[in-house]
């Protein structure tokens, strides 16, 4: 990674007019050295007012810096200049998801189904935010990998990016089109994969399939869940339930009711509970709809501990 | 219609336990139909009651869990229950922490079918 960067520079700097500052950008953000990558991609926008994924990109960085409406300005920018521009669809659609607005969420990633029909991870985003049970993964002409993965985001290139066709809108800049294509998929897969995170949970059972520790924001902090297909829903599942630890307890400050302790949901094929961890933290546990609720209850109780040890560890 | 609703909260008010049990709209949080103590704050209830309930839809949903039938928020001064999810109209209760959430949650989801 730190050879691509260096690269990446090296390239820009002989042709600073060049749109692989794209890429540069890019590779910064999924190192996180967000400030860097905000500095390029602004650098490169002001060469390139009109550059659909330039803007992309930085709503990307954007929405990594927990910026939620420059996010979406940045993105409503590159759907002015591309309509169908396919990772902003998704990405706007996500951002919508993480804000509680359904409906607008539903819109934007309708749109991106029906630019790209065979698109899964739009399909499952699609129908986490209409709260309906994943659809049966549809067999087809074979994708990549990265195309697979569900996670929209925080890092919105590791699906909205990669599940993207070369976008026929960039028709004059070979560049651009790479940026918005395979190359990002692997890298930004591999980072968001449970395998990646913190091992908080060692040695509790689902440790890196089954239990999440997320922030306030909905961002994923360490654990992992999987869909029935091994898929990682991890980003997917965290961005849903953002903000659900203030509402609750501002609901139980409201109403007297003292601190929430826990949060259990029967579903048709799982109970899921989730608990308060710390600074606004949720830890999700899953389990199956056999398993009694009060047990699902004390395993809760047990990772809510290791976790918790984690987050003071690492100073949170 | 909104008769069939209250008779359907009366029975849920008689659960030893229970503060006050409500109709919500699912899509906008809004009361439909509520039977209250007089310190039940309704409003934010509804609210709340409708948020949680998309969210760990969309949780269930995108983890291939289903749909979600019924939702708990355990605190240490009460339980907030929710029914219906999925639905156009939840139903919500307060409760008292020792509540019998298994008899609430039977008559939680016979209101639900109400409006089914």
């Amino acid at each position: 990674m730190a050879d691509d960067i260096r690269a990446l520079s090296t390239a820009l700097a002989r042709d600073p007019s060049s749109l692989r500052y794209v890429d540069l950008a890019e590779a910064l953000r999924r190192r996180g050295q967000l400030q860097e990558a905000m500095q390029v991609a602004l650098h490169g926008l002001g060469r390139h007012p009109g550059h659909a994924d330039g803007y992309d990109c930085l709503a990307r960085i954007h929405s990594d810096r927990a910026e939620l409406s420059e996010a979406r300005a940045a993105w409503e920018r590159v759907l002015a200049i591309l309509p169908e521009h396919l990772g902003a669809l998704k990405g706007i659609g996500f951002l919508y998801f993480r804000q509680g607005d359904v409906r607008r969420a539903s819109e934007a990633l309708e749109h991106a189904l029906a630019v790209d029909p065979a698109d899964e991870a739009t399909r499952r985003a699609l129908a986490a935010v209409r709260g309906e049970p994943a659809p049966a993964r549809r067999s087809g002409p074979a994708r990549t990998r990265a195309a697979l993965q569900p996670a929209p985001e925080p890092a919105p290139a590791a699906s909205v990016v990669t599940a993207a066709p070369a976008t026929p809108a960039a028709p004059a800049a070979p560049v651009a089109a790479a940026a918005s294509a395979a190359p990002h998929a692997p890298a930004v897969s591999a980072a968001s994969a449970p395998s990646a995170r913190p091992p908080v949970f060692g040695g509790l059972e689902g440790a890196t399939t089954d239990i999440l520790l997320l922030d306030a924001r909905g961002l994923v902090m360490a654990g992992g869940l999987s869909a029935g297909d091994g898929s990682d829903v991890s980003e997917l599942a965290a961005a849903a339930l953002a903000g659900v630890s203030g509402e609750a307890e501002r609901t139980c400050e409201y109403m007297a009711l003292g601190a929430w302790t826990a949060i259990v949901a029967e579903a048709e094929h799982a109970n899921v509970v989730l608990a308060p961890a710390s600074e606004g933290a949720v830890l999700m546990v899953r389990r199956e709809r056999s398993t009694p609720v009060g047990l699902a209850l004390r395993i809760a109780d047990r990772a809510r501990g290791a976790a918790v040890r984690w987050l003071q560890s690492v100073g949170v | 219609m909104s008769e069939q609703l209250m008779r359907a909260l009366d029975r849920l008010s008689r659960v030893r336990g229970v503060r006050g049990s409500m109709y919500v709209a699912a899509e906008d949080g809004l009361p439909v139909a509520q039977l209250l103590m007089e310190n039940v704050n309704g409003k934010v209830l509804a609210a709340f009651a409708a948020s949680l309930a998309r969210k760990v839809s969309g949780a269930a949903a995108a983890t291939g869990g289903g749909r979600v039938r019924f939702v708990q928020m355990l605190s240490a001064g009460g339980v907030l229950l929710v029914a219906g999810v999925g639905g156009e109209l939840l139903v919500a209760v307060v409760a008292d922490p020792g509540v019998n959430v298994g008899l609430a949650r039977l008559e939680m989801l016979r209101a639900a079918e109400t409006t089914a």
